[in-house]
């Protein structure tokens, strides 16, 4: 799911010539909104141009041929090529020397972030002084993860057939944010708990007027079966 | 200006008036570590220099001692 959404980054652009700021601020700012990017030579996807959004393009700072900038930037963006296209709009070429991700969908850096001896040091509290608090802060649920996406709240009874792969219809949503048709959708549980991620199919406007139907397609299971009692339809 | 769905806000709409029931599920703030470890996620300042791969295989090797045997990780950094 955190594929699908935007990036942010801070990297180091390392320019091969003298560039007056006025050029670099302006051109910069031209590489901003829709651009067309061939993917690099060496890279995971097919050679071919494609169109890609840059969100904003900030310098953060500027020391001698070094620009420290900042980006969002569309999934796929690739950001060495996007820095070496700039060099060559500006005409002294430009190489990326350093870049970090800061943020991915509405995950970024003051969440959590934990390095890996952070991990080591919160399981040894944990296994050794018997101190969660370390551990706990490393580990996060996973419904922080996909906050970004609008959910759709179940009924304590349809969890458990969601949980089996059924799709999701009228009378199991108790509670839901507004979607569109053919959107990403989390299934949570009244509790709160991530149940599943599914497609719509029908946009939310829709539900005020259904009794019946289905709304939602479940795509991946992520609540194992059984965790909630199964739902026996009352003979009538 | 930010990333799209960024702090996005979503105003909630109730069809019915339902309560969930205390006797099964939990809630995620209520989670025990164990319970945290089964699905959660850590979100890692991995050191440049290092494989995203190595990363997370290093850091399920600490991890193992508490039971996890499954860690993966997501987003990989191609520039």
């Amino acid at each position: 799911m955190l594929l699908l959404g935007g990036k942010e980054y801070v990297g180091i652009m390392h320019l091969h010539g003298a560039v007056s700021s006025e050029t670099l601020e302006k051109t910069i700012k031209s590489f901003t909104g829709k651009i067309t990017q061939l993917p690099p030579v060496r890279s995971n996807v097919k050679r071919a141009l494609r169109e890609r959004e840059v969100f904003y393009l900030d310098i953060l700072e500027v020391m001698d041929k070094d620009v420290l900038f900042k980006t969002g930037v569309q999934s796929g963006t690739y950001i060495r090529k996007l820095v070496h296209d700039i060099g060559q709009t500006l005409g002294t070429g430009a190489h990326m020397s350093e870049l970090r991700r800061t943020k991915v969908c509405s995950l970024k850096e003051s969440d959590r972030l934990v390095t890996l001896q952070d991990i080591d040091d919160a399981v040894f509290y944990y296994v050794n002084e018997n101190d969660g608090k370390f551990l706990n802060y490393c580990v996060q649920n996973i419904e922080s993860a996909i906050d970004f996406m609008p959910k759709v709240f179940l009924s304590d009874y349809a969890v458990d057939t969601i949980c089996h792969g059924s799709p999701v219809a009228v009378p199991g949503i108790v509670k839901f944010n507004d979607f569109s048709k053919n959107e990403k959708i989390a299934l949570f549980s009244l509790k709160g708990e991530l149940v599943a991620i599914g497609d719509s199919i029908v946009e939310s406007q829709n539900l005020y007027g259904m009794e019946k139907g289905i709304v939602v397609k479940t795509d991946s299971v992520v609540m194992p079966i059984g965790t909630y009692p199964k739902y026996e339809r009352e003979k009538v | 200006m930010g990333l799209p769905f960024e702090n996005i806000k979503r105003d909630v709409h109730v069809l019915r008036d339902e309560s969930t029931e205390d006797g099964y599920g939990i809630y995620p703030e209520k989670r025990t570590i164990s319970q945290k470890l089964e699905g959660g996620f850590i979100l890692l300042d991995k050191p440049s220099g290092i494989r995203s791969r190595t990363a997370a295989e290093t850091a399920k090797r600490m991890l193992s001692s508490l039971g996890v045997s499954k860690l993966g990780y997501s987003g990989t950094l191609e520039q």
